[in-house]
């Protein structure tokens, strides 16, 4: 018998609305259910769900169901990284004459660490030099979602953050620095890589300035009130993502720009504290789902080792680069210490610096993923709990689940 | 055991300031737990009297050094408020002051780990969070626990006018409550709030505290929460009732009127009755409600009279004393503010800040910056 044609064909095809929602469902079940045990954040539930329903588990969401849903990651990164901007306040650097070096010690010498391990493994230099300076950015979706979730406020966390935006952005300018090296062993042709290279930091800069510009200006004409406000921050993080992809620019690297821009350079206070409160928290669910999505089982088998050596050595960097400068800074070894540990979670990839290597080296884009992966997997299950462990051992956050 | 209320006598007429600071995220403007990070790194520096952790971890409280003259007093407040700002800016937080916070949600704060602050909370519930709230404290030394039992009478009289000028509270989560000192009224949630009951020297005193205290209702004096109040441990009487003024300037001014109206009183001796506290709460609502605006009702003639008009002529009166204690200059700024408009007292202050820029947040900002300099 034929059906009727009133009917969908069978099986229905999916859709972007569809898929939003088996996200959302399935991260804030398993969110829920790693809360439940008051160790381990929502955050690896999110990932878990992921990793489960993605290809290197049942498999229920493939490569283009993946590529599919990049957008909600994109502008879920673009909130959290426009949020982590307006924490930068860069007149704290001008009072506390410790707060740059101090950052910089951390974001150096664990580069230098992880440098310096991957040469050990007889790694290729610049290929080392590339996967290092990926590993010194901490991940701020992680941070600031541990953050969120603990309601964590005080010292340790405010400078956490401040570290977390300072070595992503040494992370991208390092990354543009090498990456004319990398196009130049590519192609033979080391001049218009450098073009690209200020093409990315110039135009990411120039763009996070333009949204922030564009978002003063309207803040004049909406005035002051909660509910405009946080449109107008909505808008111009679409905007200024949108522009962003287009333009070939870094995502991170302009909405970072937005946000320290809105702290810094609001002379006539006209922008509002915005608080994305439950609402961000959609996006952040299915950011964290994508992430588990992309990991693998194998990543934990045998290769794991250099994984946890490579974890190994940026932690160590970044705590010997923390404990050099915490007496100068007058921290006490409590705050270094769990500084150092929160800021365990590694970006890995996303930082947005990936698409342009592909671009223009595409086997030695994949040689580095597989070099990273079993460090980036294994700090996407560590991560969460370390940041969680270090502000609630800091006294900074409440070890109740949320909800 | 029973305590002894031994009333350890000080040189009459020395004051000292106690001061409750609120700690202030930079970003949103809303209290930061920052205290004890706050207080570790002051204290590697020197500064007069003391700084000490209050009850929730959004709050500071500086101890002054005992003083016999203002400039020092002065001078002291400046140095110690200087080592402060220097630190919360290293910290990135901010320092202000002001009776409440105006939009910090109660239920957000966290309690100070201390012995007494845990059992302050265990004992009083969600009262205890809701005591994040800012005072200024001033203490006038006595010569004796007579001498401070008829200063503690004879300062209520005058409760109203301490309350105006210092009053610096009206917004309270999130509102504008319509009174310029909010803060009292969360005092008065707590049972052992109100004022000193009637007693004629420090022995009718001290028989009304032993029977408290055998009926189980306080360990020791600081469980009264009055407007004015004896200290024996430290010989002084402490006027309880003025919000933390904007500046450390307006603090220092406020303690120079009361050493200046405590000689006065303690210089005239007035007969003083039971009567006045018939009209101590209404006047002192008036004077939470309406600050400078509000009447009072004097109990022996029942006249009425606005607390700004009374307070001038008061503030005239007291000018010889003032002068004996070298505080004429702070009992000038006193007068000048009261006729100042907009800005006659630091509740004035913050709603004109609010009216021209329309956010509570951007207000707190402003109140941060007039207290850090």
């Amino acid at each position: 018998m034929t059906p009727p044609d009133f009917l969908p064909t069978w099986p229905a095809s999916a859709n972007s609305f569809a898929l939003f929602g088996l996200l959302l469902l399935a991260g804030v079940l398993g969110g829920r259910l790693a809360a439940t045990t008051r160790v381990l954040p929502a955050i690896t539930g999110y990932i878990a769900t992921g990793f489960l329903l993605g290809p290197g588990g049942l498999r229920w969401l493939d490569a283009q169901t993946l590529a599919d849903a990049r957008v909600f990651a994109d502008v879920s990164l673009g909130v959290i990284v426009f949020e982590l901007g307006r924490r930068l306040d860069l007149e704290w650097a001008r009072h506390d004459r410790w707060l740059l070096p101090m950052g910089l010690a951390e974001s150096l010498v664990s580069l230098a660490a992880m440098f310096g391990l991957l040469r050990l493994l007889d790694v290729d230099a610049l290929e080392a030099a590339v996967v290092a300076t990926f590993g010194v950015a901490t991940a701020p979706a992680v941070v600031l979602l541990v953050t969120r979730e603990l309601r964590a406020e005080g010292p340790v966390t405010r400078r956490t953050l401040w570290h977390v935006a300072l070595n992503n952005i040494v992370a991208i300018l390092g990354l543009a620095i090498l990456l004319p090296f990398i196009e130049a062993r590519a192609t033979g042709a080391p001049w218009n890589p450098i073009a690209r290279s200020l093409w990315l930091v110039a135009g990411s800069f120039l763009l996070g300035l333009a949204g922030f510009g564009l978002m003063t200006q309207a803040a004049r004409v909406v005035g002051k009130g909660t509910a405009p406000q946080f449109i107008l921050a909505v808008a111009a993080i679409l905007l200024t993502v949108g522009a962003a992809q287009a333009l070939n620019l870094s995502i991170l690297l302009a909405l970072l720009v937005l946000g320290v821009a809105g702290r810094n350079l609001d002379r006539h206070h006209r922008l509002v504290e915005v608080r994305f409160g439950d609402a961000a928290e959609l996006f952040f669910v299915v950011l964290f789902v994508l992430t588990g999505a992309t990991l693998r089982p194998e990543q934990f088998g045998a290769v794991a080792w250099i994984g946890l050596a490579f974890v190994a050595a940026r932690a160590a960097g970044k705590a010997v680069g923390l404990f050099a400068c915490a007496r100068p800074a007058h921290l006490t070894a409590k705050q270094a210490g769990t500084l150092a540990l929160a800021l365990t979670p590694l970006s890995g990839l996303a930082i947005g610096m990936t698409q342009p290597i592909f671009d223009v080296a595409p086997e030695f884009g994949a040689r580095l993923a597989g070099i990273v992966a079993s460090g980036i997997a294994i700090l996407h299950l560590l991560g969460p709990i370390a940041t969680r462990f270090a502000l609630v051992r800091a006294g900074e956050g409440e070890p109740v689940a949320r909800g | 055991m029973k305590p002894v209320l031994a009333f350890k006598a000080s040189a009459p007429l020395t004051m000292g300031v106690e001061l409750e600071l609120m700690l202030l995220d930079t970003r949103g403007w809303n209290l930061a737990p920052d205290a004890d990070d706050l207080l570790r790194r002051a204290a590697g520096e020197s500064h007069g009297g003391e700084l000490k952790p209050e009850i929730t971890q959004s709050m500071i409280e500086i101890n002054s050094a005992v003083h016999t003259a203002y400039p020092a007093l002065l001078a002291e407040l400046r140095g110690t408020r200087d080592v402060l700002a220097r630190n919360a800016r290293r910290m990135n937080v901010a320092i202000a002051g002001g009776g409440t916070h105006p939009f910090q949600k109660w239920s957000e704060r966290r309690i100070y780990p201390t012995e007494r602050f845990l059992s302050v909370s265990e004992k009083y519930g969600f009262l205890a969070k809701q005591f994040t709230v800012f005072g200024q404290h001033v203490h006038i030394g006595c010569a004796s626990g007579d001498d401070a039992v008829y200063l503690n009478h004879a300062l209520s009289r005058y409760v109203p006018h301490f309350i105006a000028l210092a009053a610096s509270s009206p917004f309270y989560q999130g509102v504008d409550t319509a009174f310029d000192s909010s803060r009292l009224s969360v005092v008065n949630a707590f049972p052992l709030a109100g004022t000193m009951p009637w007693s004629r020297d420090w022995a009718e005193f001290t028989a009304y505290f032993d029977k408290m205290h055998a009926l189980g209702i306080v360990q020791s004096m600081k469980d009264f929460y009055w407007d004015v109040r004896p200290k024996p441990e430290y010989g002084t009487v402490e006027i309880r009732v003025c919000d933390t003024p904007l500046t450390v300037d307006r603090a220092a001014h406020i303690a120079a009127f009361a050493q200046a109206l405590a000689r006065e009183l303690l210089d005239e001796r007035r007969e003083l009755s039971p009567d006045l506290y018939l009209v101590h709460s209404y006047n002192r609502f008036q004077a939470c409600r309406h600050g400078l605006r509000g009447t009072l009702v004097d109990p022996a003639s029942g006249a009425t009279v606005t607390l700004r008009d009374d307070l001038h002529a008061i503030l005239d009166r007291l000018v010889p004393h003032a002068q004996a204690l070298g505080s004429g200059d702070a009992l000038q700024a006193l007068r000048a503010s009261l006729y100042g408009g907009d800005d006659d007292n630091d509740a004035a202050w913050l709603r004109a800040r609010l009216a021209q820029s329309a956010t509570l947040p951007d207000v707190v900002r402003q109140q941060a910056a007039r207290f850090m300099g």
